[in-house]
């Protein structure tokens, strides 16, 4: 990096602003400071187009005043600029209605797991070498093109690093730092299809936390091929029910279906399918979905949440048990219950035994679903409605490109039709969930 | 002293120079842009933002959450024709603004470009006068505001359960600092309000939401305006109830005046944005001067239109705002241009390069996105269709640019049968492809109605606010996301 020698200690700036806000008159007070070194790069057409650097700090502060409770944020370090945040904040915080279930946790609820053996931080970010990240993104656009099909009219090779730090102190003497580092790298590239004049795209991106884990350019033009394979010739198949093979790239689209209703917001304000059915069957016996922040090296892995509370893994369904809704501390008060955390981490889907293409073998047609094209979820009916792209299987065997087609129905419908994972779980992913099969999904098209 | 620092106040006289009450002096600029220039690059510019956004919420009958953000900091870009160097900082200071512009300065390696000259404060037009602005509307009188809100809500219906309220005012000062002497200034406030609802009926339960949005102040939440926020998130909760799913398949689709215009924007803005066509990559890439539509299609993309949330006196690289027509009756005929893409076709910016923050370069993006009127009534159009559907709001969107395939999410509609409105329907992702819609339009309104919500569009990692309206508008076929038997 090249930025400017920084003075800011943000340890120390945390600290102030607890004491300040202490010493304005607050009861209690929660800083946390970030720290992030970013590099970005970008080439096309044999040049770099972009690259860009930067260091950035920012503080956030809660604040707890006779009962009331307000949040703050500035990326504004001046001790003067601080000064002047934390007083307009108490100040205005005291104009507000009380809330009795804003507090700091329980202390005994707080800790952190040890930095080192979650290992999110790798040494390597403070050696590298600029001009070696430079080549290394040279080197893989020139795979890239090397690789290329007849058709392809642009290709674009990205490189992407960072390391971040957050400094975390409460005025009731909780403390935690942490620092994470990531390296990611892809490629995107459009293709020029003569037959319809469509300009369609694929891409491969991948990231881990650490350098040597990050996947090889040999694994990123294998999946930018597959990709691009996918774009082509595609069309809408009939409308009707099918099996739907939910690829593992993209799965975190309909488990994150899942999650906004397990909010302690959604259930507080009622707006939530999962509305008294904690305990309750909510999917088939045979899903599992769980939230594992303790995973070494995982890219949602984390020492504290965002309220200091100690992470945990915990089932969310457990054989299509709701097991654990997604309470901060706030919501946990209001709803009466024990905290948890309030967002998730790594999610796991346990890997099944088996291939998609051998789960499908039997079937004369299922659909497998490889990306989505806009689309919702309501969380209070649980009604979802997505575009998608795709292939019509036979056999386990794809047929056909599928494109301007939509999924429709409701979760706990879609869920409770989950047949198997399958045995392609990535790791490069806080989503760490194979390829979910589930039977008679709607979808329409021609 | 407080205010002074985390309160956005404008430059008291035109001429003066925002940020050197930040320490921020000319000599300092012309340094900042020499040291980008120091390795020979043919342009810079350094983007200067100080953003104060205040929010306010209720929720279970109190008002008593509260949020302020403070955003700070210079972005420094360094061009050799469409390379750029970007580096950025939250400290202003002089040593910490000289290691953003080297850094940024290092995508060129060549000899030492031209000198800055002199700086000039340009003359702005003014789309978005504040009359009444937040800084001045404390904590005392923003309560009862929203206390008002969910005690109408709660008197719509009985059916209601819950009420949420939420207002969020920002107020942003940038300066885009260009080593020609141009300094452009702009003042631009944002005001948002959002009423969301969840009703109970025979022990379902549904939410919905509305919200206004626009460059304002205080007077944009006027009586009728609030009236409507009210009335129509409460409504839109109880049309739920009712709701259901149409049949799968493709079928004609009438788009209701108003935030339709997602339409638009997903099917034909992103396609126009020149970034992607210098680049080959979009499908209209190769299409200028060409029929794309039928004649009696027009858009437009327009940053002047007074206090929208899409509007800007300048854009981010101090060119100037303005109407740009991309389609005239039915044939392609501008793309939206920032400064890069206007030099690869030869043509002038159309004032459409912007960023999210001093933290992301810009690059064209749309403002207002619309379809002037047509001539067709309402409806005419509605009793046109004989099986398909007509769409009245809507949550989101999505594009692919190369392939041209579009969705848009419809929140609330109904089912047209022989013509006329029948059954209601919800929750319906709607997916088609951009050229082909567009050759489908079968028939234009005469309602153009521009969308008061609080639209932000996505692109690139970066988001930036937008309007977008349409008239009614018919297109003969597209894939709607309902449920097979």
């Amino acid at each position: 990096m090249s930025a400017v020698p920084s003075l800011i200690d943000p340890q120390k700036v945390a600290r102030d602003a607890v004491a300040l806000g202490l010493r304005l008159g607050a009861d209690e007070v929660r800083a946390s400071v970030g720290r992030a070194d970013d590099v970005q790069l970008q080439r096309r057409g044999g040049r770099l187009e972009r690259a860009q650097e930067a260091r950035t700090f920012g503080l956030s502060v809660s604040l707890f005043v006779d009962g009331r409770y307000s949040s703050h944020s500035s990326s504004d370090m001046r001790p003067e600029a601080i000064a002047a945040l934390m007083e307009r904040g108490v100040e205005s915080t005291r104009l507000l209605e009380p809330d009795p279930d804003r507090a700091l946790p329980d202390r005994a609820l707080m800790g952190g797991l040890d930095e080192a053996s979650l290992d999110l931080d790798d040494p390597a970010a403070r050696q590298r070498d600029p001009a070696r990240r430079r080549e290394e993104l040279e080197a893989l656009e020139a795979r890239a093109i090397a690789a290329a099909p007849a058709d392809l009219i642009s290709t674009t090779a990205h490189l992407w690093e960072g390391r971040s730090e957050s400094w975390m102190c409460l005025s009731n003497g909780f403390e935690a730092q942490s620092a994470r580092t990531t390296f990611g790298w892809g490629v995107e590239a459009t293709l020029k299809e003569a037959e319809t004049g469509k300009l369609p795209e694929g891409y491969a991106f991948e990231q881990a936390v650490h350098l040597s884990d990050r996947p090889s350019a040999d694994a990123l033009m294998a999946e930018l091929d597959e990709a691009l394979s996918l774009t082509r010739r595609t069309s809408a198949c009939a409308s009707g029910r099918y099996l739907m093979v939910l690829d593992a790239r993209v799965v975190g689209r309909l488990l994150g279906a899942l999650l906004g209703p397990m909010s302690g917001g959604a259930l507080h304000e009622r707006r939530s399918v999962f509305l008294g059915k904690l305990g309750e069957q909510v999917a088939s016996p045979r899903f599992s979905l769980f939230d594992d922040p303790t995973i070494p090296r995982g890219l949602g892995s984390r020492s504290t949440d965002g309220d200091g509370l100690l992470p945990v893994r915990r089932a969310l369904i457990d054989e299509g048990v709701l097991k654990t809704p997604l309470l901060d501390v706030y919501y946990a008060r209001k709803l009466g219950m024990a905290p948890t955390t309030g967002g998730v981490s790594n999610l796991v889907v346990p890997v099944g035994d088996r291939s998609w293409r051998a789960a499908t073998a039997a079937l004369p047609e299922a659909i497998r679903v490889t990306s989505f094209l806009g689309g919702n979820t309501n969380p209070a009916s649980g009604d979802f409605s997505f575009g998608i792209r795709g292939q019509l299987l036979r056999h386990g065997e794809a047929v056909q490109n599928l494109s301007e087609m939509n999924i429709t129905g409701n979760i706990l419908d879609l869920y409770a039709n989950f047949v198997e994972a399958a045995d392609d779980v990535r790791l490069n992913s806080s989503t760490r969930s194979p390829s979910l099969l589930f039977d008679g999904v709607s979808f329409s098209g021609a | 002293m407080a205010d002074l620092i985390s309160a956005v106040s404008p430059p008291s006289r035109p001429e003066e120079l925002y940020f050197e009450r930040f320490g921020v002096t000319q000599e300092a600029l012309r340094g900042v842009m020499s040291a980008a220039l120091s390795r020979g690059a043919d342009d810079c510019d350094l983007f200067f933002e100080h953003c104060v956004i205040s929010s306010v919420s209720m929720a279970d009958g109190k008002v008593n959450r509260a949020s302020t953000s403070i955003d700070l900091g210079l972005g420094v870009r360094a061009r050799v024709g469409d390379q750029v160097g970007y580096a950025y900082t939250e400290d202003l200071s002089l040593a910490a603004m000289l290691a953003a512009a080297r850094t940024a300065a290092e995508i060129a390696m060549t000899t030492p470009g031209r000198a800055p000259v002199n700086l000039s404060v340009l003359g702005l037009p003014s789309y978005y006068p504040v009359k009444e602005r937040w800084a001045g509307v404390g904590m005392e009188r923003r309560v009862p505001m929203l206390r008002a809100w969910e005690a109408a809500a709660f008197a719509r219906d009985a059916r209601v359960e819950k009420v949420s309220c939420q207002l969020v005012d920002a107020e942003r000062v940038i300066a885009v600092v260009r080593p020609d002497g141009r300094v452009a200034q702009d003042f631009q406030p944002m005001t948002r309000a959002v009423v969301s609802v969840t009703a109970q009926q025979n022990g379902r339960r549904e939410s919905n939401l509305y919200n206004l949005a626009g460059r304002a102040g205080l007077e944009l939440l006027d009586a009728d305006r609030v009236n409507r926020m009210v009335n129509e998130a409460v409504d839109r909760t109880m049309f739920l109830f009712d709701a259901g799913k149409p049949p799968a398949g493709e079928m004609p689709v009438v788009l209701a005046a108003g935030a339709s215009g997602i339409l638009l924007h997903e099917a034909i803005g992103h396609g126009m944005e020149a970034d992607f066509n210098r680049k080959g990559v979009s499908i209209y890439a190769s299409r200028m001067n060409e029929r794309i539509a039928p004649s009696f299609v027009t858009v437009v993309d327009n940053g002047t239109l007074d206090g929208s949330r899409g509007a800007i006196n300048i854009d981010d690289e101090a060119n100037p705002s303005e109407r740009t027509v991309l389609v005239q009756d039915g044939v392609l005929k501008s793309y939206l241009h920032d400064e890069i893409s206007a030099k690869h076709y030869g043509v002038a910016p159309t004032g459409s390069g912007r960023r999210e923050s001093f933290r992301h370069p810009p690059m064209p993006r749309m403002r207002a996105t619309y379809m002037e009127p047509g001539p067709h009534k309402p409806e005419e159009i509605i009793a046109s269709v004989k099986n398909g559907i007509y769409c009245t709001s809507f949550s989101n969107g999505q594009v692919h640019i190369g392939a041209g395939d579009f969705a848009f999410y419809m929140k609330t509609g109904y089912l047209i049968e022989d013509g006329k409105l029948t059954r209601p329907l919800k929750d319906v992702n709607i997916i088609g492809n951009g050229p082909t819609a567009l050759e489908r339009v079968e028939m234009v309104g005469d309602d153009l109605m521009l969308d008061e919500g609080g639209w932000t569009c996505g692109k690139d990692g970066q988001g930036v606010p937008v309007s977008q309206g349409q008239p009614t508008v018919k297109v003969g076929a597209l894939v709607v996301g309902g449920v097979s038997a």
